[in-house]
C-alpha cells in the first residue's frame, strides 16, 4: 500500500496552527491595547474575547440572574460547536494555544516530555463545571477561578504585564550604560505609552499558577484542556451532536495507533468506534499524522454517544449536590456582612452581593487601570472575591478624570460610566491619623495631602492646629481636616502621603455610594434619591 | 605691529566708542517683559522680542530643553498646568533661532500620560517641532546640589544636560508657599520623594532655583488659578489675566507673577531666601519693566 500523509490534513493542520497564532496575538493585541489611549473613552471593545465564552454567559446570568447583553455573543460559540464540534478550543482559545504551544516544545525535549499512555479519567472538567453551575444556582460565582479566558488574561495583567515593564527598564537602563541614549529613551518612552502596570499583590502566586498550569503539560500534553477546563467541558456537552465525524478507512488503517498516541485531547481516535467527539477539538493532528491518510472528518448527522467519558448519574448528582453545599460555606464568611475597610472597589462596582456574582476575576480593570491602583484581592472580599478587583491607595490612586475600569469589564460588574458620572461616585473616605500627621504629630508644616486632592472644592481642607512641643513652645501649622460629604475616596491623598510605610491619611470603604450599608451619616433628604445605589 | 601702534589704536579706538556711545554699546534692554493680549502665543512671541529675541538667548546647534508645568491631568481651561499655546510659541522660536534639538519635559503628578495629553502640551509641542517625552527614572542621579537645606537630590539629567534651559511655569496658588511660579516648578525636574520638600518648602524652592539657574523663565499668566490651588478644577477657580512675563531674572518674574494673586513680593519668604542667595531680586522698582499689548 502506498504510504502518504493527506496533503489535505497537513494543510489543515498549520491552517489551524497559523488561526491559533492569529488568534493568540489578536489576544494580546487587545491586551496592550487595554491601556489610557491619550482620550477619554476607549474605541476598541478590549474585552470581545470574553463576550464569547458561554461559560460566562451560564454562571453570570444564573448567579445574578441578570442578563448583560453583550455576552449573548456567546451563542455564536455554541451554536458554533453545536455544528462543527469543539473546535473553538483548538483552533481559537488563546490559552489553548498556549498550552498546546507548551505541549509541543516540552515533547521535543526529553525532560519534561509528557507521558503518552493515558488512562486517566477526563471527567473531573465535567465535574468542576457541574460544580461552577451548582454553586451559581445560590448566587456564588466560582467561574472566574478556572475560565480559561479569565485565567489568560488575568495571569498576562497581574504577571506578564510587570514582567515586560521591567524588561523595557531594564533594557533602556542598559542602553544607557553602552552609550546608547537614543535607544534608552525609546524604551522609556514606549514604557511611558504603554502604561504597564508594574506592580502587583499576589503576583506571585497567580503567576505561579500560571507558570504551573503550563508545567502541567509535561505531565500530560494539554494537561489544562483535557482535565480542568470548565468551559472545554461545556462546549464538551454541546458538541455530542456536530456535524463533522471522525472516519477511518479500514482498507488503509494499517493499525499504528499514531493518531491515539498523539492526540491532544486523549479523544482516542483509533478505533474509530470509540472516538470520543466531545474531547476532539478537531486539532486535524490524527489525520495529518496518519501515515496512510486513513482519518478523515466527513458530514454527517448523527449524535454519537459520549464514549469513554463517563459522567454516570451518581456523580453528577454528588457533584451538584457538593456544589450546593459549598455555596453556603461561602456565604457564611463575615466579608458577607461586614464591609472590609480596604474593600475599596472601583468606581461603577455594583452593590457587593451582585458584584460577587458577576465578576468573573478577569482582570481587564487591573490592567486599564492608569495608576496601577487596581489589585486582585487576597482575603478582602472574601472566599469567593479572591482575585476580584480592589484599590490599594498605597500602590495607586484612583485618577479623577478617569473611568476607564468601568469600560473594559465584559460582565457589567463595574457599570460603564461616562467621566461626568465617575467623579460623583464615591468609593470610600478619607481618615487622617493624626497620631502620624506631621502638622498634627510633629508640629512641622505639610500640606501635601490637600495639594492633590482633585475635587473642587477641595475635600481636604485646611485648619490651624497648635502643636505644643517638649520645649514649651507652641508649633501653628496647617493641618488636613476632611470633608466626609466631598470626599469621593479616591486615595491620591494616601498615596502622595509622606509618610511612607504607614501612610498618616489613609481611605476606607465606608460611605462608598454602592452600599447603603456600609453608610457613615444618612445624607440630607434631597441627596438621597441621588446617592441611591 | 610695534607696541607703539598698538597703544596709539587702542587711545584712539577707545576715544572714537566713548565719544559715539551708539556705536556698540549695548542698548539698555528691559530686564522683565510684560506682555498683555487675547493670544497667548502671540504674547509669548512679543514678550521674547521685548528682551531682544530668542536668538539672544539660543544659539545655533543649542540642545533646548524647556521645562513647563505639566504636573496635573487638567485641561489647559483649568490652569494647572502651562498654556500649550504658550509652549508652543516657545519650541518655534527656539526652532527659528537655530535650536539643534527642543526637548519638552516634566515629572508630572499624575499620570504623565494623561497630564502629557490632557494638558495639550504634547500635542502643541509636537506640532512645533519639539521632542516631547516622558521622565525616565534609568536618567535620575543623585546629584551634590550644594543648597542651604538640599544637600544632595536626585535630578533627572536631560535638565543638567541641555544647552539651555527654558523654565516656562503656570501662575497658580498654593496652600503653603502662597504661590507656586518658576522658582517652584523646578520641583519637576526632581525624582525622590517630592513631597518631602514641603516641610521645608521655601528653602527647598531656592535651593533648587539656585542649581537649575535657567536661561530664561516665562510665566504663564494667562489663565491664573487662583483658588484650590495647585490644581484647581472647575473653570470658576482660574482667572484670564492674559498676561506672559519673561525675563532672565528668575525672582524678579516671580516677583511680578506674585502682584497677580495681590501679594507683594516682599511677603514671600522664599523670594526674600532667593534675593539674599544672589539669585536675582525682588523689589521690582529697581527692575527694568517694560509692559506692552498686542
Amino acid at each position: 500500500m502506498k504510504r502518504e500523509q493527506s496533503k489535505k490534513y497537513l494543510w489543515l493542520q498549520r491552517l489551524r496552527i497559523f488561526t491559533q497564532l492569529l488568534f493568540f496575538l489578536l489576544f494580546f493585541w487587545l491586551f496592550l491595547q487595554t491601556h489610557y489611549p491619550g482620550e477619554d473613552y476607549l474605541k476598541t471593545t478590549v474585552e470581545r474575547f470574553f463576550h464569547f465564552d458561554p461559560l460566562l454567559l451560564l454562571t453570570t446570568l444564573i448567579a445574578s440572574r441578570v442578563l448583560f447583553a453583550a455576552l449573548l455573543l456567546s451563542l455564536i460559540t455554541l451554536v458554533a460547536t453545536l455544528l462543527f464540534g469543539r473546535f473553538v478550543c483548538g483552533w481559537l482559545c488563546p490559552l489553548g494555544a498556549v498550552h498546546q504551544f507548551f505541549s509541543f516544545i516540552f515533547k521535543k525535549t526529553r525532560w519534561l516530555k509528557p507521558k503518552k499512555d493515558d488512562r486517566a479519567s477526563l471527567v473531573p472538567k465535567y465535574l468542576i463545571l457541574v460544580l461552577v453551575l451548582a454553586a451559581s444556582l445560590l448566587a456564588v460565582n466560582l467561574v472566574g477561578f478556572l475560565d480559561p479566558l479569565s485565567f489568560l488574561y488575568r495571569s498576562f495583567a497581574v504577571f506578564i504585564s510587570p514582567l515586560l515593564n521591567l524588561g523595557l527598564s531594564q533594557s533602556g537602563n542598559l542602553a544607557y550604560l553602552l552609550g546608547l541614549k537614543s535607544l534608552g529613551q525609546a524604551a522609556s518612552q514606549a514604557q511611558g505609552n504603554l502604561a504597564l502596570n508594574g506592580l502587583f499583590q499576589n503576583a506571585l502566586f497567580i503567576g505561579g499558577l500560571f507558570l504551573a498550569a503550563i508545567l502541567l503539560n509535561a505531565w500530560k500534553e494539554r494537561f489544562w484542556c483535557r482535565y480542568l477546563c470548565p468551559a472545554g467541558a461545556l462546549l464538551g456537552l454541546v458538541s455530542r451532536f456536530n456535524l463533522f465525524q471522525l472516519e477511518i478507512d479500514p482498507e488503509k488503517c494499517i493499525n499504528c495507533h499514531l493518531c491515539s498516541i498523539h492526540c491532544q485531547t486523549n479523544a482516542r481516535p483509533y478505533p474509530a468506534e470509540d472516538w470520543r467527539s466531545s474531547e476532539c477539538i478537531y486539532c486535524e493532528t490524527c489525520a495529518a499524522i496518519c501515515p496512510t491518510a486513513a482519518i478523515s472528518f466527513p458530514l454527517r448527522l448523527q449524535a454519537t454517544r459520549m464514549k469513554g467519558v463517563d459522567l454516570n448519574r451518581r456523580r453528577l448528582l454528588l457533584t451538584s449536590l457538593t456544589g450546593l453545599f459549598l455555596a453556603p460555606i461561602f456565604k457564611i464568611s463575615p466579608a458577607r456582612h461586614r464591609s472590609h475597610p480596604a474593600l475599596i472597589r472601583p468606581p461603577g462596582a455594583a452593590p457587593e452581593p451582585e458584584f460577587l456574582a458577576r465578576c468573573v476575576k478577569c482582570g481587564e480593570c487591573l490592567k486599564v487601570c492608569p495608576t496601577n491602583a487596581l489589585h486582585p484581592a487576597l482575603t478582602e472580599a472574601g472566599p469567593e472575591g479572591v482575585w476580584t478587583p480592589v484599590l490599594v491607595p498605597r500602590i495607586g490612586y484612583c485618577e479623577y478624570y478617569c473611568s476607564l475600569c468601568t469600560q473594559v469589564c465584559p460582565t457589567g460588574a463595574i457599570r460603564e460610566l461616562t467621566v461626568e458620572e465617575k467623579v460623583t461616585v464615591k468609593i470610600g473616605t478619607a481618615w487622617v491619623d493624626k497620631t502620624r500627621c506631621l502638622p498634627y504629630a510633629l508640629g512641622k508644616p505639610c500640606i501635601v495631602c490637600e495639594e492633590h486632592c482633585p475635587v473642587s472644592p477641595k475635600a481636604i481642607q485646611l485648619v490651624r492646629v497648635e502643636t505644643l512641643t517638649p520645649e514649651g513652645t507652641v508649633a501653628t501649622n496647617l493641618a488636613p481636616f476632611i470633608n466626609v460629604d466631598t470626599c469621593i475616596g479616591c486615595g491620591i491623598c494616601e498615596n502622595k502621603c509622606v509618610v511612607m510605610d504607614l501612610p498618616a491619611i489613609r481611605v476606607s470603604s465606608i460611605g462608598e455610594h454602592r452600599s447603603s450599608r456600609n453608610r457613615l451619616v444618612l445624607p440630607a433628604v434631597e441627596d438621597q434619591d441621588r446617592l441611591r445605589p | 605691529m610695534e607696541r607703539r601702534d598698538f597703544l596709539k589704536n587702542i587711545i584712539v579706538g577707545g576715544l572714537a566708542l566713548k565719544l559715539s556711545p551708539g556705536l556698540l554699546a549695548q542698548p539698555a534692554w528691559p530686564e522683565l517683559a510684560v506682555v498683555e493680549g487675547e493670544s497667548p502665543a502671540a504674547i509669548t512671541r512679543e514678550a521674547l522680542k521685548v528682551l531682544g529675541g530668542m536668538s539672544k538667548f539660543v544659539s545655533r546647534g543649542d540642545k533646548v530643553l524647556i521645562k513647563p508645568n505639566i504636573g496635573w491631568d487638567r485641561t489647559p481651561e483649568m490652569a494647572a498646568c502651562t498654556n500649550p499655546e504658550v509652549v508652543r510659541a516657545l519650541v518655534e522660536m527656539s526652532l527659528e533661532a537655530g535650536a539643534k534639538e527642543v526637548v519638552v519635559m516634566d515629572h508630572t503628578i499624575n499620570q504623565p500620560k494623561r497630564c502629557y495629553t490632557r494638558s495639550g502640551i504634547q500635542d502643541a509641542a509636537r506640532a512645533a517641532g519639539a521632542r516631547v517625552l516622558f521622565t525616565d527614572e534609568q536618567r535620575l542621579k543623585k546629584m551634590s546640589l550644594r543648597g542651604e537645606w538640599l544637600k544632595e537630590w536626585e535630578v533627572f539629567q536631560d535638565f543638567v544636560e541641555a544647552d539651555k534651559l527654558i523654565n516656562v511655569p503656570v501662575a497658580k496658588v498654593h496652600s503653603l508657599s502662597r504661590v507656586t511660579l518658576g522658582l517652584k516648578n523646578w520641583l519637576g525636574a526632581i525624582g525622590g520623594n517630592r513631597n518631602q520638600l514641603h516641610q521645608k518648602i521655601d528653602q527647598a524652592v531656592v535651593d533648587l532655583g539656585a542649581f537649575f539657574k535657567p536661561t530664561l523663565t516665562v510665566l504663564d499668566a494667562y489663565r491664573v488659578l487662583f483658588r484650590n490651588g495647585p490644581q484647581g478644577g472647575r473653570v470658576s477657580d482660574t482667572r484670564l489675566q492674559k498676561t506672559v512675563v519673561a525675563g532672565v531674572d528668575p525672582v524678579a518674574v516671580d516677583a511680578y507673577g506674585a502682584t497677580f494673586f495681590e501679594i507683594k513680593p516682599q511677603e514671600l519668604t522664599f523670594l526674600k531666601l532667593a534675593q539674599s542667595r544672589g539669585l536675582g531680586k525682588f523689589e521690582l522698582e529697581k527692575v527694568r519693566i517694560e509692559k506692552r499689548a498686542v
